[in-house]
């Protein structure tokens, strides 16, 4: 009797820890897509603004402290400095680049740039994962954030395409993007190049996730809050 | 003094909107006009540089850039020059420099005291930097608090957060505390300057209690102190008191797994008296069935195995000194009619120390004990018919051998004695024997009486060889001694019969023969019978193996009349046991 108590009492402790993890994991909590539970539920505009928010802000976490540990890691002996970052292959797109002009433009535009820089980063980042662990004796934590990286882009990705949907008045359009050739240069047999272009790739990844990050934190003030957040 | 050329210190953006760039001059020049050294500035997208746009308005040595100078996410380089040389750059954008100002308006609240007054939570309260943004959402802020008493040195620290107030729990009314917060840009690490410092006094709002006593801190380190010092001394006390059942309920002691029945650990240290003892008491270790094709079957196995030697000498032991030591001072009764070493009801504990003392005892007693032993081995027909008897059996003829020929000329003086002791015919062997206590499973019989006594001796056959001489002619084979070793008898008698010529190539040739071959029996009875004043009898071939009929109390064995056919005496086998029947036969 008392070890059937026992083994109940670790069975439940077990169900406990493993949902308390699952729940607090930060940042990426799974929140549920019906709060109240009916069958043909949406989400307020508001929730999925909170939620593109939460994941853009993860995402430029995640990617400036990779940068940092990649910096530290290997960058420091060999003297990277970024090369004129006209090199990041998003540069062609035209986005705000101060306060005045993401005031300016008109938010479905505004949307569709972050969705174009998105699909952009969709395919380096798929690269990145897996070329990420080529390199020689790289921490687990870097290989750790590339995966995640991506697959969180993907989410946020899909988040902006549903926001897109219910924002647009009009068609969606979905001919904003820049295709990524780096990948040649991630594959440099020359080590120190090889890693001169992860070192670059890195750095233009940190200024572009926050980049949408605070594009997004605008729209949200704008639309939801009315420019009072 | 050292030479310090102009360098940039550092460049700064408050709010992502505008930024400055810091310039230390050095000592480079005595009489430096600001404006000969320049900063120049380039953006990504441009190629050549440009002056700086405004060293006004961030102080000396600065350059301010503002809005229509300031695009976010473009790099920039700066770079500090004089007409004809550079003497420092710094290429950065400006997402990365972004240094918030402090926050401002700070206050605080009250929002409860404990009920002696001594305590108080207050909710502290501030706004934003001005120039930052945060309204539109362009910028991003986390919050630092820092507080502490007025008299202290080291400043407490909270969590940063991104609201704009923070409750402060459990502050003492009557000191004084300052506070002060910093805020940073929500991803970044770095923090801006720190804000103006707030001072908390409960005292300006009517709350202090200034005739409150000092709260005394629970005295945590007495406690801890004189509680373990108090558990020692009980922990002590405990252990050397003499009680012993406050010890045993505080300090159980460890059990020691202990099977009912067989030790194995007794076992292993070759005790295998007490096994034998405890094997001897319990009726239901009776004998099983005991047909011909067992005994033979062990029997044989026995005789196929080349290698008994290397087998476990737990039957060496049976047979060793000190087997015989370890039963003999177990306190049998030193009775010559040999059935109360048989019999002893308890089962003996193992103490050494009892063995050891044994050592001292005169030769006489361990003849005695010895002798007793023999009678013991006639007991092993009650054992239990278990494979390991026929185990032990089998290495019988080993230990034999390894015992010492020092130890014949003890061993064969008290056999005589012993062995004549107990005279019940063989048919009435069976009968009026008590259980067994220890004894030995299989014995040898070393040495055929003239008489024709069989002696058993834990003896090897070596020993025969030398104190043949003597045991042949004093020993009597007892009616009751079933085993009968044929070597041994073969031994004796060829001994007699041969007067001392060559005793030790008998014993050779009958090295590997612990018993007697029937044939070899017949032969030396015969011889025996003839040397002495009991001339053997009958001289009806004995098998070398029989089955056992009946086993029964110490006296022995009734082995069946029928007998398998006589190996030969090449064939080395443990004794051949005779059937008493056949032995009648045999010898008076």
């Amino acid at each position: 009797m008392s070890t059937k108590g026992a083994s109940l009492k670790g069975l439940l402790l077990m169900v406990l820890l493993v949902s308390h993890m699952l729940l607090t994991k930060e940042g990426v909590t799974s929140l549920p897509i019906c709060p109240n539970g009916s069958v043909n539920c949406q989400l307020s505009l508001e929730e999925l603004f909170d939620r593109a928010v939460k994941l853009s802000h993860y995402i430029h976490f995640l990617s400036s402290e990779m940068f940092n540990e990649f910096d530290e890691r290997y960058a420091q002996g060999r003297g990277f400095i970024a090369k004129a970052v006209n090199s990041c292959h998003t540069a062609s797109l035209t986005t705000p680049e101060d306060k005045e002009q993401a005031q300016q433009i008109h938010h479905e535009d505004l949307l569709n740039l972050i969705l174009g820089v998105l699909r952009s980063w969709n395919d380096p980042l798929i690269h990145l994962a897996s070329e990420v662990q080529r390199i020689k004796e790289a921490p687990e934590t870097i290989l750790w954030k590339a995966v995640e990286i991506e697959e969180q882009n993907k989410r946020l990705l899909e988040g902006m395409e549903k926001i897109v949907g219910r924002v647009h008045s009009g068609e969606v359009e979905n001919d904003i993007y820049t295709p990524w050739d780096g990948l040649p240069s991630l594959q440099l047999a020359d080590e120190d190049s090889r890693l001169f272009a992860f070192y670059n790739l890195l750095h233009c990844l940190r200024r572009d996730s926050h980049k949408i990050d605070n594009y997004l934190k605008v729209l949200k003030c704008r639309l939801i809050h009315d420019n009072n957040c | 003094d050292l030479l310090q050329w102009p360098q940039i210190s550092k460049c700064r953006s408050p709010e992502m909107e505008t930024f400055s760039c810091y310039w230390t001059a050095g000592n480079f020049y005595n009489l430096t006009a600001p404006r000969i050294i320049q900063l120049l500035y380039m953006k990504s997208n441009e190629e050549d540089w440009k002056e700086c746009p405004d060293y006004v308005t961030s102080g000396q040595n600065s350059c301010y850039f503002n809005a229509s100078y300031t695009s976010v996410w473009t790099p920039y380089c700066v770079q500090l020059a004089s007409k004809n040389e550079v003497y420092d750059r710094k290429c950065f954008s400006v997402d990365e420099i972004v240094l918030p100002d402090p926050p401002v308006h700070l206050n605080w609240t009250l929002l409860n005291t404990s009920q002696t007054g001594i305590h108080g939570d207050i909710q502290v309260r501030w706004d934003p930097p001005p120039t930052a943004d945060v309204r539109k959402g362009w910028i991003t802020l986390e919050y630092e608090l820092q507080y502490k008493e007025v008299n202290e040195t080291k400043w407490k620290e909270l969590k940063p957060r991104l609201s704009t107030m923070v409750p402060l729990y459990s502050l003492k009314t009557a000191r004084d505390y300052e506070i002060r917060i910093r805020s940073r840009q929500r991803t970044s690490e770095k923090f801006g300057e720190f804000s103006e410092i707030l001072y908390v006094s409960f005292s300006q709002i009517g709350i202090g209690c200034d005739h409150c006593t000092e709260e005394v801190e629970f005295p945590w380190f007495l406690v801890v102190v004189f509680g373990v010092c108090g558990l020692a001394v009980t922990v002590i006390s405990v252990m050397l008191s003499k009680q012993p059942r406050l010890k045993m309920l505080i300090f159980p002691p460890v059990p020691v797994p202990k099977i009912n029945g067989i030790d194995p650990d007794l076992l292993k240290k070759g005790k295998l008296d007490e096994v034998n003892s405890i094997l001897a008491c319990h009726d239901n270790y009776k004998t099983q069935l005991y047909n011909d094709d067992l005994w033979v079957e062990f029997i044989e196995l026995d005789i196929e195995d080349p290698d008994e030697k290397n087998r476990a000498s737990d039957t060496d032991r049976l047979l060793s000194e000190d087997h015989l030591k370890s039963h003999s001072c177990l306190g049998t009764k030193d009775d010559d009619s040999g059935r109360a070493s048989c019999c002893e009801p308890d089962i003996p504990e193992t103490d050494f120390s009892a063995s050891d003392t044994c050592d001292a005892t005169s030769d006489s007693d361990q003849f005695k004990k010895a002798t007793e032993k023999e009678e013991d081995l006639l007991c092993l027909d009650r054992q239990d018919n278990d494979e390991s008897l026929p185990s032990l059996a089998n290495t019988d003829p080993q230990r034999r051998h390894r015992n010492t020929q020092s130890e014949n000329s003890h061993q064969w003086a008290p056999f005589a004695d012993s062995v004549e002791s107990p005279r019940p015919s063989v048919n009435t062997q069976i009968s009026n024997q008590n259980s067994l206590t220890s004894t030995d499973f299989y014995a040898q019989v070393s040495d055929i009486t003239p008489a024709g006594r069989v002696v058993l001796s834990p003896g090897q056959k070596s020993k025969l060889g030398i104190a043949q001489r003597e045991g042949c002619t004093e020993q009597n084979f007892t009616m009751d001694n079933t085993y009968f070793c044929e070597a041994d008898v073969k031994k004796c008698i060829a001994v007699t019969s041969h007067e001392e010529n060559e005793p030790h190539v008998q014993e050779q040739s009958y090295n590997e023969d612990s018993y007697f071959t029937t044939e070899s029996l017949t032969t030396t009875v015969a011889n025996l019978g003839a040397s002495t004043a009991e001339p053997p009898s009958s001289e009806m071939p004995v098998a070398d193996y029989t089955s056992i009929h009946i086993v029964h109390s110490p006296q022995g064995l009734v082995l069946n009349a029928t007998a398998l056919p006589v190996p030969d005496k090449e064939f080395n086998v443990s004794c051949g046991y005779v059937s008493t029947d056949q032995l009648n036969k045999i010898m008076p």
